[in-house]
């Protein structure tokens, strides 16, 4: 990158607000603080029906892969690091590296999803649907929404990793790799929280 | 980042091998019942776990650790919903009307 765009991305950085926080960064913030709220509606209707069936929660009945799930996770967890990676290699000013790390960001959140894909085919193949019962219901509600942000997650870096292209675009477009970054490390978050409720608590 | 020193490379990799193997080991005391706990200890135990790696995420990589403070009241305000809402979830467990 040359010293122009480097310049330029220097000056992103330092942008002036009243909060001292560029715009766009806290508007971020701000969205995903409303996608907790999303989030915490969906596992506290979890929570509600589970208390209130008790012993007659009917459970995953052995249907859930523990391996799998497990498999996804760690999945999910490398491709946080991954893109963090990428944030570091943009701070210096290392755009091949930005790159690298986007793209394996892409191939690792793409892996998470043909891996639920298998996953939900097994479980229809079986005849299991969101109607079977109470836990299906939950399992598909939070997984498939949860599969949505991830696929949203996948489309933004995609658009970030676009744009690293050509300089100009690059120069532009910088800020938005920690958006995207912020994003994503919010659905591995959720997925945190998901995967033991979903595949262990049983 | 907007403030503070950016964490180098190797430090991203250390937390994600704390995040892998937190992770691990939630499974393992989940799944292979090594040791003699009762499963509702479990439950806690794991999602003690789960809270610190979510912790590990945002303070590290999310970077409030070394943001703006602003930042960490804005995390905040639907963290405290959050356990409000649980607070209410749970507490019909121990109140019968």
């Amino acid at each position: 990158m040359s010293t122009a765009h480097a310049a330029t991305l220097a000056s992103h950085a330092q942008a002036q607000t009243a909060t001292g926080i560029p715009n766009g960064k806290l508007g971020m913030w701000v969205f995903l603080a409303s996608e907790v709220m999303f989030f915490t509606g969906l596992i506290g209707a979890y929570i509600v029906l589970r208390m209130g069936l008790g012993a007659g929660w009917p459970g995953h009945e052995g249907h859930l892969n523990v391996v799998v799930g497990t498999l996804n996770t760690l999945v999910l967890i490398c491709s946080s690091t991954t893109i963090v990676l990428a944030l570091a290699a943009a701070e210096q000013q290392a755009v091949p590296a930005v790159r690298r790390w986007l793209l394996a960001t892409i191939l690792l959140g793409s892996a998470f999803l043909v891996i639920k894909g298998f996953e939900y085919g097994a479980k229809f193949s079986h005849h299991i649907l969101p109607s079977t019962n109470v836990f299906w219901s939950c399992y598909f509600a939070l997984t498939g929404f949860h599969a949505l942000h991830v696929l949203g997650g996948i489309i933004f870096n995609g658009w970030v990793l676009a744009s690293t292209a050509t300089a100009s675009r690059w120069t532009a477009s910088a800020r938005r790799l920690e958006f995207a970054g912020l994003y994503w490390h919010f659905v591995d978050i959720v997925w945190i929280f998901l995967f033991p409720m979903l595949y262990l608590f049983n | 980042m907007t403030a503070g020193h950016a964490p180098s490379a190797r430090l991203y990799w250390i937390i994600w091998g704390w995040l892998a193997g937190l992770m691990l080991l939630g499974v393992v005391l989940s799944e292979l019942h090594v040791l003699p706990i009762a499963p509702k200890t479990i439950v806690l135990i794991v999602v003690g776990l789960s809270t610190i790696k979510a912790a590990l995420v945002a303070l590290y990589y999310m970077h409030l650790k070394t943001d703006r403070r602003l930042l960490a009241f804005v995390v905040a305000a639907p963290l405290l919903l959050v356990a409000l809402a649980l607070c209410v979830l749970f507490s019909s467990r121990l109140v019968k009307l």
